[in-house]
């Protein structure tokens, strides 16, 4: 549906990149800058155009960074013989903010998915490969999530590991720790269920 | 038209991030074939639905309210434990998943696909040895009830059954036809017999069934390969060149 303006109609189409944007969404979102908020959409396409251009990826970890190395990766702090594999810049961060992690870290940007199109060339794992064959690492702590993607992927880690004669470790899934298993949803406790540990 | 489906059998095929807390899943029910419906809510901190069982592999009961394109799922049930897989299986359900979301229409059902894919991920841990040939006879009955189905024990070019001794081409249309002899593309006929009778063939055979296959699929794929081909090959080289 075009408005009387072809920069507004440009705007909208423009919007609807964002994720679950629909041409209402973007239509909603267009007038409300143009609106009510003019000083904000000036500042919002400064920043967009600023980001687009200035933030590239760590070289060695992938992640999003303004310089070659991302400040994880520069610092001398961190212990290099330790290296956590995740998904997602998010999935890192909840890591670092909840655990005492002091290694580092390698961010996929995805899982292994055909449906999505996602393979090791997508994720960086060659580059990884070539890390581990380094030398420098002695655990690869795999930390993706417990779906049937993240766990493909995870065995496809454990294979890259194996064959640098790098120890790999993965996170533990199961029965979340406070809660009692009457209240726990039976797909989590069956995964739990079929992931037992042995007691001592 | 709104339709309301309940205690639909059904299996997740794939999960697509929606909206700031919601997913899209990608359903293969039983009675109403593959359809994709909304989880509300489903990645929010205290999802509505059991978020740990909403994944692949999980037998389950669905219910869902339908509007054209896309339902909207408002009741899972779990059915029993999830199957126990190795990660070399668990490749072979992304595979699985992606040539059903390929293959199958929205809202075009059938059953017997259905009862075919329960089967085999039940099958699953009893199948390694033979999970490849698994796989062959999935393919070969999906494209059958795609209506697809080829005849592999029966030589169309002298219309007379597939030999043992001989060797063919298949067509994807049409079938199976004999040719001189072994070269490109030419499959040893006790391959075709053996994939025709559900019986495992010899071990040498199966390359020869998996690349016919394929080649079958990529045809009625419109000649885009499943990325699964790419995707999931091993990342650790055969054998040192040492
Ligand atoms: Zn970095």
């Amino acid at each position: 549906m075009a408005t009387a303006s072809p920069l507004l109609d440009a705007l909208i189409e423009a919007l609807r990149v964002l994720p679950g944007v629909g041409a209402k969404s973007a239509q909603r979102m267009a007038f409300h800058l143009l609106e009510r908020d003019r000083p904000g959409a000036l500042k919002l396409a400064h920043q967009l155009a600023l980001a687009a251009e200035k933030i590239g990826h760590c070289r060695r970890c992938r992640t999003f960074s303004e310089g070659e190395l991302c400040p994880l990766c520069a610092s001398p702090a961190r212990d290099a013989a330790l290296l956590c594999v995740v998904e997602s810049p998010t999935d890192q961060l909840a890591i670092e903010q909840a655990t005492g992690y002091r290694g580092r870290y390698f961010v996929m940007l995805g899982r292994l998915s055909p449906l999505d199109g996602l393979g090791p060339e997508e994720l960086g794992l060659d580059q990884l490969a070539r890390r581990l064959g380094e030398g420098e690492i002695r655990e690869l702590i795999v930390a993706t999530n417990p779906t049937v993607e993240g766990e493909a992927t995870a065995h496809y880690l454990a294979q890259l590991a194996r064959h640098a004669g790098v120890r790999a470790s993965r996170l533990a899934h199961g029965v979340p720790l406070g809660s009692e298993l009457e209240f726990i949803d039976r797909g989590t406790l069956a995964h739990a269920f079929g992931g037992r540990l042995d007691l001592i | 038209m709104r339709e309301r489906v309940e205690r639909q059998p059904a299996y997740v095929l794939h999960e697509r991030p929606y909206r700031e807390t919601s997913a899209i899943l990608e359903l293969l029910s039983r009675d109403h074939g593959r359809v994709a419906v909304v989880a509300r809510g489903l990645r929010a901190p205290k999802p509505r639905f059991a978020r740990g069982a909403l994944r692949a592999l999980q037998p389950l009961e669905c219910g869902w309210i339908g509007q054209g394109e896309m339902g909207q799922l408002i009741a899972v049930e779990v059915i029993g434990l999830p199957q126990a897989v190795t990660a070399m299986q668990l490749q072979s359900v992304l595979y699985l998943n992606e040539l059903l979301v390929r293959l199958l229409a929205r809202n075009d059902p059938h059953p017997r696909v259905f009862d075919a894919y329960a089967g085999l991920l039940g099958d699953l841990p009893r199948a390694n040895a033979v999970l490849g040939f698994a796989l062959r006879r999935f393919e070969k009955d999906l494209l059958a009830e795609l209506g697809y189905g080829i005849d592999f024990a029966w030589d169309l070019a002298t219309q007379a059954p597939v030999r043992e001794q001989g060797y063919y081409r298949v067509d994807p249309e049409q079938g199976v036809f004999a040719v001189a002899g072994p070269g490109r593309g030419a499959l040893p006929g006790g391959a075709l017999l053996a994939l025709a009778a559900g019986v495992l063939p010899a071990a040498e055979l199966l390359a020869d069934l998996r690349r016919m296959m394929r080649s079958l699929l990529l045809h009625h794929l419109g000649g885009h390969g499943l990325q699964a081909w790419r995707v999931l090959r091993s990342p650790v080289p055969p054998a040192d060149p040492a």
